[in-house]
């Protein structure tokens, strides 16, 4: 292999962090560039090179294709702030399991089916707040890239809470603890704004526009 | 608008240029103070193509490699000729304020 085509792949397998689309279109003549502008009998990517382009392909993976308009940036800074409050509770979740495990430990007259059956109970409930936190960041993803089906599925959730919410409120209303009741309420408000600005007018037409240019592409 | 989408679009103020060509052009511009890499004017050339200020002109192939010239669109120029305008506001309000006696008579 000469020097030349070592740069080449070289090259090459830094730019496979470009999206597929800019790569298809793009990548022959952005290697021409670099090739061109590449120092005499240079045979590796330099750093700098690398970093630049890592840099680059970055950017053109977190921008979204048009710049969403108000409503949808508001939408999308509400589900980040949800993704915040579900970390704070999945670590608080995490943090607090080992003295519920001692607690337990210590109650001499709990069954052990039922210690195991809380155990467990503990364990399923920190995993889902992480799942949680890594749905909210793709809902964010998908919502700031006018993703029409997040806005679908953030609405069933938005129902969805909503249902449980009352279930469990006519269930067992007086026993619930106050600051549980405070906690879901405010997911609850925040994630009704968020419907409401994913909803309004100059959002839809965003995420109508958005749809079109992907049949398209 | 940063610098370096500033100085690209200069560099197809007058005439299609292909990449290599608005690299060297660039730093010809700016008098060898800025040196785009390929990264930097990719990222910013498939921006301003998406907002619709740069668009292809042709393409051709050289060595068996893809060769696109791209140019303005009046979008384009009318977005360099607003920011120019307003840098130079800007640098002239700066030197009437630091030298009153010989910038205040320019424009």
């Amino acid at each position: 292999m000469t020097g030349q085509e070592k740069l080449e792949r070289g090259y090459r397998r830094v730019l496979a962090c470009y999206p597929r689309s800019f790569r298809s279109d793009s990548e022959d003549e952005i290697l021409a560039v670099l090739l061109a502008t590449a120092g005499e009998g240079q045979q590796r990517v330099r750093l700098a090179e690398a970093a630049d382009l890592i840099r680059g392909a970055l950017r053109m993976r977190l921008r979204p294709a048009s710049r969403p308009p108000r409503a949808v940036r508001g939408a999308v800074r509400l589900v980040c702030v949800g993704a915040v409050a579900q970390l704070a509770a999945a670590v608080t979740m995490i943090v607090t399991a080992a003295s519920v495990r001692a607690a337990l430990a210590r109650q001499p007259d709990i069954s052990v089916a039922l210690r195991h059956q809380a155990l467990s109970l503990l364990v399923f409930r920190a995993i889902g707040a992480v799942v949680a936190v890594g749905l909210w960041l793709l809902m964010a993803w998908a919502l700031s890239h006018g993703r029409d089906a997040a806005r679908l599925v953030f609405a069933s959730f938005f129902t969805l809470i909503t249902l449980t919410s009352l279930v469990a409120l006519a269930q067992h209303g007086a026993t619930y603890a106050a600051a549980d009741t405070i906690a879901s309420s405010a997911v609850w408000a925040i994630a009704l704004v968020t419907v409401v600005l994913l909803f309004m007018p100059q959002s839809s037409r965003y995420y109508r526009e958005a749809a079109r240019q992907a049949a398209h592409s | 608008m940063q610098e370096a989408t500033f100085l690209i679009l200069t560099a197809l103020a007058d005439g299609s240029q292909h990449g290599y060509g608005i690299i060297a052009d660039v730093r010809q511009i700016s008098d060898g103070r800025v040196k785009l890499r390929a990264g930097t004017l990719y990222t910013a050339l498939d921006r301003l193509r998406a907002d619709g200020m740069v668009e292809v002109d042709k393409e051709e192939i050289v060595e068996g490699r893809l060769r696109r010239y791209y140019r303005l669109t009046p979008a384009g120029a009318k977005l360099l000729a607003e920011e120019a305008v307003r840098l130079r506001a800007n640098a002239t309000a700066a030197l009437r304020r630091l030298n009153p006696g010989l910038a205040g008579g320019a424009a």
